[in-house]
């Protein structure tokens, strides 16, 4: 088995963060090399060194076939690595072939050769035993369809690598079967995969090798044969709980929120309440639910079954406007895309939320700005007054816009998902501390993170959940990294 | 290059809510045209003559010119405001004054329920169309494309193709209101028809709404961000609805007005309607995509692209250099507003950058001796 590539101590700097330190990873001819770790543990900064659209920092080396080599995107892909990234990237409206040859297409003279291109993809389908339709339009095709599209494409043009991220996300148990059969099957032509999974049974199942990255470092490499599962969870957590965010606690109140056997937007009977005074953190891999919860929670996306309960009275919001007068209030997780009105002033975005619960018909400008200045001051937002645009703000100062503009509702419920996501650690213990605050004034928080040390400093009790139900509730004595990583890729408690 | 910053940044009067300087730039270019004319005017016929371009008689005639464009731009600014966009406006102005005037002569429903009827049509035509493109996630220029079609074949089915000529019986809508007037410089009569005033009077309203009220700004917000928006508990599918709907209303007036100053309701009455109005529109400073702009904007546009023609006539300049000066005006307000605000954009920026670093790096200090 020859070495296809190495990479060997490479570390990756953004503005203020170090994603990757120190990493040295290798991949041979047919096997299946699986890298695991939390969420934001580095791999996806990985990847994107493999596939050459980041440069390593100074010191780090990637060699291929033993040579040293230095990789672009066309580089990459010139050498035979294949990136299939988590999101597609496909032609929606061009049909299979079309797809596999995109760029790359066979001419005769001047015209597409057509048949021949055909005839390749037809060959690699056969191969793998897929029974696609090589001229149906990949907009028709489901996504693990769609990701058989890109492997073939592999095989087609003889790639040496082939990179998945997290290929199996939105699949159906039969679409994971027939991916890691056709993984199996194409490994045996000598191509090696670095898979990339939250699913420890994938892992299992497929995996020669796995390499633990925490952190932006390696933890650990093992082979597949002789590893347990608690093995592989151990070296994923581990980090010194001491030296996590201490945050004062505050007694909790009396329930303020619940939720009974609360389905739909991929949510399946779930039951939970809150206290005043309590964060009800909500863990859980990538795609396990969390955010499609917390948009059926405030009235975004559809309640189909169960019930919500408001101070014991039960409510039926049927859209946001309806939960931010009962009260609640969402920091989403994208705070650009669906927080902040950019374009706008500091005033006007802290004024936005509000306006459900203004009666009067005029309102004077003054007064937003007024208002705007005290929260600026407040919160201490950085910038010179609330008449600045809420673009020419830093991460953090924009979330604190986003939260002045729910505090501005005078909400009792708060949801936050990933409350500190992309936002430096000055700002993030500002953020912290302005929670605990919120919890001295009798408010509950539910807040979603990936952000493991977040999860276990910050919690009162966790609640972790798998593929849209619950996996198990800890209180405040179990809240461990183990606890939660655990239940949230292995077993249930129940 | 610091002094100037630190001298803003000190001088720096509350900036409005809206950032008044947006129209700057329109405005600017504005004045610059006007001053082209008027100077130009003075060399050719000698400086003892007053310049006619500026003499009231001639504003008020590009008033009574641009007035129906006028009002008609200003629920183009709310539609695009809120992200949308209205093609179908120049047809339904037509189909409207068919109606009206339909109405008057063959129908002989008088003259209040004619004028009712083709407000109607409008308002019902437009709050149709809004209710698709609220309910759907379709292109509002498909839709209203699609309407503008279908308004000119209702149009000319209603007049059997043919022109509808009234017998002045809307006339008491184009009354001078301040017969006997003249004009100081050239001696000639001035006139003031009601629908310049009904112009002057929506344009107040429609500022007044879109900076002191709850619905102005929510139209703000559908047109930044349709998804925060939402969250921020706006029910953004009723807005969308609601300015298409205005947009009916304001249509229907414009057209009436249109009807009384030609007197005969025709297909050709709103032909270019929408392509003067979003320019008006987007010369004023109004982005396509929604959340830009405002009606101080739309009137300097109305304004300018209504003085382009009147001008021309002045310096005996053939009508159709008309349409170039107003395709090169609508270029050059467009590429300048978007070049001077990437500037302004990247001023407030490195000011506001520099503020924050100057200040995190001072908390930073204090924060390492924890």
């Amino acid at each position: 088995m020859g070495q296809i590539l190495r990479l060997s101590n490479i570390s990756k700097t953004f503005p203020g963060v170090r994603a990757l330190q120190g990493i040295s990873l290798d991949l041979n001819e047919g096997e299946v090399h699986c890298l695991c770790g939390e969420n934001g543990a580095g791999k996806s900064t990985l990847i994107k060194i493999l596939s050459g659209a980041y440069q390593p920092d100074e010191g780090g080396e990637i060699f291929f076939d033993g040579k040293k080599a230095s990789l672009s995107p066309r580089v990459a892909i010139e050498r035979g690595i294949q990136t299939i990234y988590q999101e597609h990237i496909v032609f929606e409206n061009l049909s299979v072939v079309e797809n596999i040859f995109a760029g790359l297409e066979i001419k005769r003279g001047l015209f597409l050769d057509r048949k021949e291109m055909r005839r390749r993809t037809v060959e690699v389908l056969e191969y793998l035993k897929s029974r696609l339709d090589p001229d149906a339009r990949m907009r028709d095709l489901s996504s693990g369809e769609q990701k058989v599209v890109e492997i073939a494409k592999g095989l087609v043009f003889k790639r040496r690598a082939i990179i998945l991220d997290e290929p199996t996300a939105s699949f159906s148990a039969t679409e994971i079967e027939n991916l890691l059969d056709i993984i199996s099957t194409v490994k045996r032509n000598g191509i090696g995969f670095i898979y990339i999974s939250h699913h420890l049974e994938e892992v299992f199942r497929i995996g020669d090798r796995v390499t633990v990255i925490r952190d932006g470092r390696v933890v650990g490499e093992h082979a597949m044969a002789g590893l347990t599962k608690s093995r592989l969870i151990k070296d994923m957590v581990g980090r010194d709980p001491s030296t996590f965010y201490q945050r004062d606690r505050v007694e909790p109140g009396e329930l303020v929120f619940e939720a009974r056997g609360v389905s739909g937007n991929g949510i399946r009977d779930l039951s939970f309440g809150l206290r005043r005074g309590e964060i009800l953190g909500f863990a859980g891999m990538a795609g396990s639910g969390r955010s499609e919860l917390m948009n059926v929670l405030f009235g975004s996306a559809r309640l189909e079954r169960g019930e919500i309960l408001i101070r014991g009275r039960r409510v039926r919001h049927g859209n946001p406007k309806a939960a931010i007068r009962n009260k609640m209030c969402f920091i989403t997780e994208d705070r650009q895309a669906t927080g902040l009105f950019l374009p706008q002033t500091i005033a006007q975005n802290v004024a936005a939320a509000n306006l459900v619960n203004i009666r009067s018909l005029v309102i004077r400008p003054s007064d937003e700005i007024r208002r705007g200045d005290e929260f600026v001051e407040r919160l201490r937002i950085k910038t010179r007054d609330s008449t600045v645009l809420a673009s020419t703000l830093s991460g953090g100062n924009q979330q604190k816009v986003v939260l002045a503009k729910w505090f501005n509702t005078n909400g009792e419920i708060y949801i936050f998902d990933e409350p500190t996501h992309g936002i430096d650690v000055g700002s993030k213990q500002e953020i912290y501390k302005i929670m605990v605050e919120l919890l001295r004034q009798g408010k509950a928080i539910i807040m979603v993170s990936s952000d493991m040390p977040e999860v276990v400093s910050m919690s009162d009790r966790v609640i972790v959940l798998k593929a849209g139900r619950l996996s198990a509730e800890l209180r405040r004595e179990e809240i461990t990294e183990e606890n939660i990583l655990s239940y949230s890729i292995g077993d249930s408690k129940i | 290059m610091i002094q100037p910053v630190a001298a803003g940044r000190k001088s720096g009067s509350k900036a409005s809510l809206f950032k008044r300087h947006e129209n700057l730039m329109p405005l600017s270019i504005f004045a610059g045209f006007i001053l082209v004319i008027v100077s130009l005017q003075l060399f050719t016929q000698g400086f003892s003559k007053f310049p006619t371009f500026i003499s009231p008689v001639n504003i008020l005639n590009i008033l009574q010119q641009v007035g129906v464009p006028g009002i008609v731009a200003v629920g183009m600014t709310l539609i695009m405001l809120s992200g949308g966009i209205d093609l179908s406006v120049g047809m339904l102005a037509s189909l409207v004054s068919i109606v009206t005037a339909s109405g008057i002569t063959t129908w002989h429903l008088g003259v209040p329920a004619s004028i009712a009827a083709g407000i109607l049509v409008a308002v019902l035509l437009e709050t149709l169309m809004g209710l698709i493109i609220s309910r759907t996630k379709v292109e509002p220029f498909i839709i209203t494309l699609g309407g503008m079609i279908t308004f000119q074949g209702i149009a000319l089915l209603v007049s059997n193709s043919r022109e509808v000529i009234l017998d002045g019986e809307l006339n008491f809508l184009k009354v001078n209101l301040i017969q006997g007037a003249k004009d100081p410089a050239t001696g000639l009569n001035l006139i003031l028809p009601p629908y310049v005033l009904i112009f002057l009077l929506i344009v107040l309203l429609a500022g007044l709404v879109l900076t002191f009220t709850k619905f102005g700004r929510r139209i703000y917000a559908v047109g930044t961000n349709p998804q925060a928006a939402y969250l921020a508990g706006i029910n953004v599918k009723n807005m969308r609805l609601s300015v298409y709907v205005i947009m009916g209303f304001l249509v229907g007036i414009g057209a009436v007005m249109l009807l009384a100053r030609v007197n005969t309701g025709i297909i050709s009455l709103g032909q270019n309607l929408e392509i003067d109005t979003i320019a008006m529109v987007v010369i004023g400073g109004t982005a396509l995509k929604g959340g830009k702009g405002n009606i101080l904007g739309t009137l300097i546009g109305v304004f300018f692209l209504g003085s382009i023609g009147n001008a021309m006539n002045m310096l005996r300049l053939p009508s159709e250099v008309q349409f170039v000066a107003k395709g090169l005006v609508v270029i050059v307000a467009i590429t300048a507003g978007d070049i001077s605000s990437k500037v302004s954009d990247y001023m407030t920026r490195r000011r506001d950058q520099s503020l924050a670093r100057g200040d995190l790096a001072t908390e930073g200090g204090g924060g390492g001796t924890e």
